[in-house]
């Protein structure tokens, strides 16, 4: 028997789902076929529009009340963004942001086919919306009457006494023209667009994303969002202005850089730098978590002489005198004097950490650190003996996981001294996006490495990784946040901190770590003993075919889990306000309640914040939606 | 008669190769059971060899054994004057000279054709990407399908993978080709143009060793037909000799069952 494998199945329904096969349905039989098929199903769906109905009003009421200080939320964008950044260093935020976009608007452009949204569907879309702010302009309850003093006006038997449905309707005239071009406006898209030959002309779906980003971010120019300010140590809100000039402009430069970065990804994926290009991406991709946080956190008065002095050299030592080393080691007259070699460098590298100790002699951390893996590169050694591509390899590796090694020292030793106006460091939105998008990039490498150790054939990388995976699955992730940033800096040695924000990204990457492998432990029980053998046969090395064959189809299997994952860290960065982060939740929850101008106003910032959480995993849960189809139909 | 006196007698054309392939009392155990009994063949170079046998006979587990996806516990295995052990350095030379087409195909479904087929030459033999491509399309010539390059092996139909499963095989210009039941998981209608390109393949001078119950395809070209049963090799022969006055009474049977 032959198993259906996930390709056809795939390729099955992507028929299944191709608008132009299916067989349209009038509305009328639609209605019948599926809501009212029998007084069962009626009944239901009833039931259904009422529940639907009261909960769209209930709502509306929340959102329209007189009571709402929406005002709070449009004032406070800024404290919402980044808190109490310091507005002197904010260059560095645009910088690292002008990063990101553009990088992800080149991504977008090299790597997908975006395709088109056929102008007729676009105009059922305005529909959609248009009737939707009728439905909502209607169903919401007429607005409580309030006396002078803004108290509600009741009436004689106690209930709230409220304008009449013609009042109402006439009060929210700005809503009503708003629906009626929204819909008109679609309603002339579809019926432009609905001839037969004008039927399939489609708008790139990036084009019409872009506009759309673009108009959000022309409202920032016109908008009177209000603006807020922090100065002095205090909280200076000012409603009913447009945002600063120093927010609008950046925005402005963002997009743009999306669309240049896009742009530029289209003309490298039409041009023979493919290839070259796709893994470019990549790379900048893996550095950038490294290179943001070395833009956001860096000390401005970061002692440059030792960097020059210490740091620098340091590195460049070890990365050459290392390599040099390794490729002594790997000639192949090297023998029994390769073995001798590593063992005296192994016992020194030990040497070195009983030394720390006991104080015998001083000596950086990150020394010791480069000698010990310097040590076990040259117990590795004798399996890159042989042709030039093999010692190069060993070289290169070496020269590459110094370079990450001492950058991330010298990073990590050296906190921020940004000169805060408050304790807080950057918060709110910044600091959760920021938090969750290195622990995805820096937790991916490292669980599945896990799940390859804990599927290894060697029993002490099993033992290692299941024993870890199992130890962070067993304990909250509060408890392990809490255990780097208070219990760690305890633990390390003399002449090593740890930023608050260091310790914390490394105990919640170590966490995420445990999670992410199980996911990806899932995908490769899934390769099928069949593609290990034929990866044999062909002779790749057991490296290879973890990279080429094993990992890529167990990824793919897993990319449902894998998303998930990724939706959970960024929403549990949430808990980041226990250990005394401001995150984007606690901004909304303790920062804003407590300003002179809108004390205890805390509902709507909430409100905003979940809309705003639920849109990025929207987002995030659609695009994997779409990447699914497309490696399951094998295409990248 | 000894097997090795069948043998010699049997192949005056090979008498003067070289050996490619030589089995010494080879044995292999899955746990207690043991699923090859002292076997010992010796295939020349240039010779096509046609294993059959009944289900289990230890078939499968021979030829896996030649390119080390199985190892075995007792005897030598030399193939091209390499002996397999354990020695790494050994199993990677013996890895890029045989190729092996499998019952199932194997090919690795989220790589286009192409790409199947350039991997192992672009990683393991170094070839430039570009001479890896040429080389690959000229062999989906070879086997008839050179418009599928581009497309994914979900996208074929199962003759058609088989095709580039060996098309695989044949980019690494392996010395050895060995084939587990390669046109078993087939429609009818595909086992031809399999077929058709294995024939092709033995004309081509390769050494090849093919577990098949396709006596047609035994009867036309292989040298030598080796019958198994219960681990052991239990008669060897020409075709004209397998087919016309098998001496064993286990293959008298066996024929009788699938002719
Ligand atoms: N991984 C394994 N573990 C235990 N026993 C095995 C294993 N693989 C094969 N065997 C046993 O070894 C014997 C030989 O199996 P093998 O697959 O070589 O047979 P075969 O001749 O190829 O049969 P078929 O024509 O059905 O493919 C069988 O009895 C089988 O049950
Ligand atoms: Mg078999």
């Amino acid at each position: 028997m032959e198993e259906e494998d996930p390709i056809s199945v795939a390729l099955k329904q992507e028929e299944n789902i191709s608008p132009n096969e299916a067989p349209r349905l009038s509305v009328g039989q639609w209605l019948r076929t599926n809501l009212f098929s029998n007084w069962a199903n009626t009944i239901l769906t009833i039931l259904g529009a009422l529940a639907a109905f009261l909960m769209l009003r209930g709502v509306l009421n929340f959102v329209f009340s007189e009571n709402r200080e929406w005002v709070a939320v449009r004032t406070n964008l800024r404290a919402l963004m980044t808190l109490s950044y310091p507005e002197s260093q904010y260059v560095r935020v645009w910088v690292a942001l002008g990063f990101v976009v553009a990088l992800a608007g080149l991504s977008a452009g090299i790597w997908a086919n975006w395709g088109g949204l056929p102008l007729r569907r676009l105009g059922t879309w305005f529909m959609g919306v248009g009737g939707l702010i009728a439905l909502c302009v209607l169903v919401r309850e007429p607005s409580v009457l309030v006396d002078t003093e803004g108290k509600a006006l009741l009436t004689l038997s106690g209930s709230l006494q409220r304008e009449s449905f013609g009042a109402a309707m006439a009060d929210r005239v700005n809503w009503w023209i708003a629906a009626l071009v929204l819909f008109g406006f679609g309603i002339a898209l579809w019926s432009r667009f609905s001839s037969a030959e004008r039927r399939h002309i489609e708008w790139p779906i990036t084009s019409i994303v872009y506009v759309g980003i673009g108009i959000a971010i022309l409202t920032l120019w016109v908008v009177p969002y209000g603006h807020y300010a922090f100065d002095d140590g205090t909280y200076i809100a000012e409603p009913g202005t447009t945002v600063a000039f120093s927010t609008q402009m950046p925005w402005t430069v963002m997009w743009a850089l999306l669309g240049l970065g896009f742009l530029l990804g289209k003309f490298l994926r039409s041009s023979r730098y493919v290839r070259m290009s796709k893994t470019g991406s990549n790379l900048l991709w893996l550095i950038c978590p490294f290179a943001l946080f070395w833009v956001v956190l860096r000390d401005p008065a970061l002692d440059y002489g030792h960097v020059m002095s210490t740091d620098l050299p340091m590195g460049l030592a070890f990365g050459l005198l290392g390599a040099g080393a390794l490729w002594l080691l790997t000639r192949s007259d090297i023998g029994e004097a390769g073995r001798i070699a590593a063992t005296v460098l192994l016992v020194v590298a030990i040497f070195n950490w009983v030394a720390a100790f006991f104080g015998w002699y001083p000596m950086l951390q990150k020394a010791r650190i480069s000698f010990l893996l310097l040590a076990f590169a040259a117990l590795l050694a004798p399996n890159f003996i042989g042709d030039v591509a093999k010692r190069r390899q060993l070289v290169l590796g070496w020269i590459g996981v110094m370079a990450l090694v001492h950058y991330l020292a010298t990073m990590i030793n050296t906190p921020s001294t940004l000169d805060l106006q408050s304790d807080e460091f950057l918060g709110g939105l910044g600091l959760t996006l920021f938090v969750a998008v290195i622990v995805v990039v820096l937790s991916f490498p490292l669980g599945v490495l896990l799940a390859l150790g804990r599927t290894s054939k060697f029993p002490i990388f099993r033992m290692l990784s299941t024993s870890y995976i199992e130890v962070i699955r067993g304990v909250p992730l509060i408890s392990v946040l809490i255990f780097f940033s208070v219990m760690v800096p305890l633990f390390l040695p003399d002449g090593m901190e740890l930023a608050e924000l260091a310790a914390v990204l490394t105990g919640y990457t170590l966490f995420s770590a445990a999670y992410l492998a199980e996911n990806v432990r899932g995908g490769l029980q899934s390769i099928t003993k069949g593609q290990y053998e034929a990866a044999d046969a062909i002779g790749l090395t057991a490296a290879q075919r973890t990279g080429f064959i094993v990992l890529p189809q167990a990824l793919t299997v897993s990319i449902p889990q894998l998303v998930g994952q990724v939706i959970s860290s960024f929403k549990e960065t949430s808990l980041l306000a226990i250990i005394g982060l401001f995150d984007f939740l606690r901004v909304a929850n303790s920062v804003i309640p407590a300003q002179s101008e809108f004390m205890g106003v805390k509902r709507e910032g909430i409100l905003v914040v979940a809309m705003i959480y639920f849109f990025f995993n929207f987002v995030i849960s659609k695009y994997s939606q779409r990447l699914e189809r497309r490696v399951g139909l094998g295409e990248r | 008669m000894s097997i090795d006196d069948a043998t010699t007698a049997a192949n005056d054309r090979l008498a003067d190769r070289d050996d490619m392939i030589v089995c010494v009392n080879v044995d292999k155990f899955y746990g207690d059971f043991q699923a090859l009994k002292g076997v010992t063949a010796t295939i020349k170079e240039g010779e096509v060899a046609v294993v059959c046998g009944p289900s289990g006979s230890g078939k499968s587990t021979w030829i896996r054994c030649i390119n080390r996806l199985e190892v075995h516990q007792g005897g030598d295995i030399v193939v091209d004057g390499i002996e397999l052990t354990n020695d790494l350095r050994n199993i990677e030379k013996i890895r890029s000279e045989v190729g092996m087409v499998f019952q199932q195909f194997n090919l690795f479904p989220h790589l286009t054709v192409l790409d199947n087929i350039t991997l192992a030459p672009i990683w393991v033999r170094k070839k430039p990407r570009a001479e890896a491509e040429s080389t690959a399309r000229a062999l989906l010539e070879r086997v008839g399908i050179p418009e599928q390059a581009e497309k994914f092996p979900g996208q074929l139909s199962g003759g058609q993978q088989q095709r580039v499963a060996i098309a695989r095989s044949l980019a690494m210009e392996p010395r050895v080709m060995l084939f587990d039941e390669p046109t078993s998981a087939l429609d009818p209608e595909m086992i031809k143009e399999v077929l058709d390109v294995m024939k092709e393949l033995a004309r081509s001078g390769i050494t090849m060793m093919v577990v098949t119950h396709e006596m047609g395809f035994a009867r036309e070209v292989a040298d030598r037909i080796m019958f198994m049963e219960g681990g052991e090799i239990v008669e060897v022969g020409t075709p004209e000799h397998f087919f016309t006055n098998p001496t064993e009474d286990r293959t008298k049977l066996f024929l009788s069952q699938i002719l």
